[in-house]
């Protein structure tokens, strides 16, 4: 042990690369979400009420959208095998009031298409308990689903967002990961974020 | 603690005139100069750097309006250099307890920075990759400085990583678990001998066992307990039998090896108990139950106290529930705490009896 001891490396040195990794990893996660914001697809998205009992958990608001429910009828394409730990990818179209809606699920990857953006949920897992076909609605989630904001702002959001005023504007990256831009109260921003 | 049995021991040899009085104070001085020797100071240096990181993120935290949100992520990321080059610079001149606090408050920070940032950017996602990257970073910090305190803080942190795959349950990924935990029980072992933070190890092998377990949760059948057994049975001969390649390794690693893969038998051995509802294949766990305890003691007994009382435990309880399932019944209750009496009375003769010729060997064999 004594002559393994010395091949310890200078503290000075195990010092800097530890914190240059660490400021590296915290720089990866601001600058991978600045990226999304600056460069990704606008889409505009209605938020619904959330049961009660979700209220408030700490300091953020948590959102659900309509896109958060998958409905069988726009699956298209195989369904994945029971109890597969999956991603699905969801086509999102705006209509006439430039709210986004999704118009088409796939369990695969998804070709491009004009006019319309491509979402991709968090991993669920999938099981049909032996059914071997979707079920009428899938619940999903896309990494939209928290909005923190300072202590005491959080309850009247939720009374908005329950009563079907709250917007959010969002931005998708290519490979369909997207970011909260800007809350929107009855069609006015309350929340702008800045990129940093 | 090891500490105030020596003091007690000491002054006991000095009052029978085995050692005058100079050489206790001696053996006692040097005893307290070791640097891995336990202090109360060592570990509330500890407590201290924990308490001070949570200060610091709840101050950021809260302060959320007020300051601008760049200032935040520079104070937070300021933190985690200022700990680690401190860390460092304490190191070089040879403070090694204070660095250890130093580098723990840099660890935590770490994870702090990795969820305030989240909360700061709205970032919703994989609460099980962020443990993940923490449990990373605080690897790589353990081993590029060699620390034996934040290799403490990577054990716990694999227990967060697992417990966090675990509790979510509406997207867990099950199959994830089955070669993640091994793998940083493995890591933790492997870092715990790098750094020589003994204790530390212990986090590794229990990270094991807790696999185990998960693998019995998920898999809740009869095979999979046998299979247990029998990975706990090999697994406890490979590391105490002489004969075996593996077993100059595991001794190198003192008794924790043995120890826990006896625990491991021992456990999925009750768990065997449990699945077995018929008389019959009770009894033949009963009697494998009670040859593991033998064999544990037997194998074992001389050189692993911690396998000998396991064993002794093992028996005892063993012995008592067969009794109380076939006697039992037939001769009530206060026959059955009689015959108990008289179960454990042997069982304790029989311990203290072994235990007696366990340490006239030991005599032998010094002189």
């Amino acid at each position: 042990m004594t002559l393994s001891r010395s091949f310890r490396l200078s503290p000075l040195v195990a010092g800097i690369i530890v914190a240059v990794l660490q400021t590296g990893v915290i720089g990866y996660m601001v600058e991978s979400r600045a990226a999304i914001l600056r460069n990704g697809a606008d889409i505009r998205l209605k938020t619904s009420p959330v049961d009660p009992r979700d209220l408030l958990r700490g300091d953020y608001v948590i959102l659900s959208y309509p896109i958060s429910t998958i409905s069988k009828s726009i699956v298209t394409g195989d369904i994945a095998p029971d109890g597969t730990r999956t991603r699905l990818s969801v086509r999102l179209k705006p209509d006439a009031s430039g709210l986004w809606n999704a118009t088409e699920a796939r369990f695969a990857d998804m070709a491009p298409e004009d006019g319309s953006v491509i979402l991709r949920t968090l991993p669920i897992v999938f099981n049909t308990y032996g059914a071997g076909e979707m079920p009428d609605t899938l619940f999903v989630q896309y990494g939209l689903e928290r909005y923190y904001v300072p202590e005491g702002e959080g309850r009247a959001l939720e009374n908005a967002r329950n009563a079907e005023e709250l917007e959010v504007e969002a931005r998708v990256s290519h490979d369909g990961t997207p970011q909260i831009a800007r809350l929107l109260l009855r069609g006015e921003p309350v929340y702008d974020e800045p990129l940093y | 603690m090891y500490r105030s049995w020596l003091e007690r021991d000491l002054k006991a040899w000095t009052g029978q005139g085995l050692i005058d009085t100079q050489t206790a104070m001696l053996l006692l001085k040097e005893y307290d100069s070791r640097p891995s020797s336990f202090s109360a100071g060592r570990v509330l240096m500890v407590v201290a750097a924990l308490l001070f990181a949570a200060a610091v993120l709840l101050l950021l935290a809260a302060n959320w309006d007020v300051i601008p949100r760049l200032a935040r992520l520079a104070a937070i990321l300021g933190i985690i250099w200022g700990a680690y080059l401190g860390g460092a610079a304490l190191m070089a001149r040879g403070a090694e307890r204070l660095a250890a606090a130093f580098l723990v408050l840099g660890s935590l920070s770490f994870g702090g920075a990795i969820a305030l940032v989240g909360q700061m950017y709205h970032l919703s996602g994989d609460a099980l990759h962020a443990a993940l990257v923490w449990f990373g970073g605080t690897v790589v910090a353990a081993v590029l400085f060699r620390s034996g305190a934040v290799t403490v803080v990577a054990g716990f942190l694999a227990f967060g990583v697992a417990g966090t795959d675990w509790t979510q349950s509406y997207s867990a990924d099950q199959m994830l678990l089955l070669w993640l935990m091994p793998l940083m029980a493995v890591i933790v072992i492997a870092l715990a001998r790098y750094t020589d933070a003994g204790r530390a190890r212990h986090l590794g092998y229990l990270l094991l066992v807790a696999w185990l377990a998960f693998i019995y949760s998920e898999y809740s059948t009869a095979t999979t307990a046998i299979a247990i057994v029998v990975f706990g049975a090999v697994a406890y001969l490979t590391a105490a039998l002489p004969p075996s390649p593996l077993h100059a390794i595991a001794r190198s690693a003192g008794a924790a090896p043995a120890f826990y893969a006896y625990l491991v038998l021992m456990l999925s051995l009750v768990v065997l108990h449990v699945e077995f509802d018929a008389e019959g294949e009770r009894l033949a766990v009963g009697i494998v139950t009670l040859g593991a305890a033998i064999a544990g003691i037997a194998l074992s007994g001389k050189e692993n106290g911690a396998v000998r009382y396991l064993g002794y435990v093992a028996f005892a309880v063993e012995t008592l529930y067969l009794a109380s399932e076939t006697i039992g019944s037939i001769i009530g209750t206060s026959g059955f705490f009689l015959v108990s009496g008289l179960v454990v009375a042997v069982i304790a003769w029989a311990v203290i009896a072994l235990e007696r010729r366990l340490a006239s060997t030991e005599d032998k064999a010094e002189a």
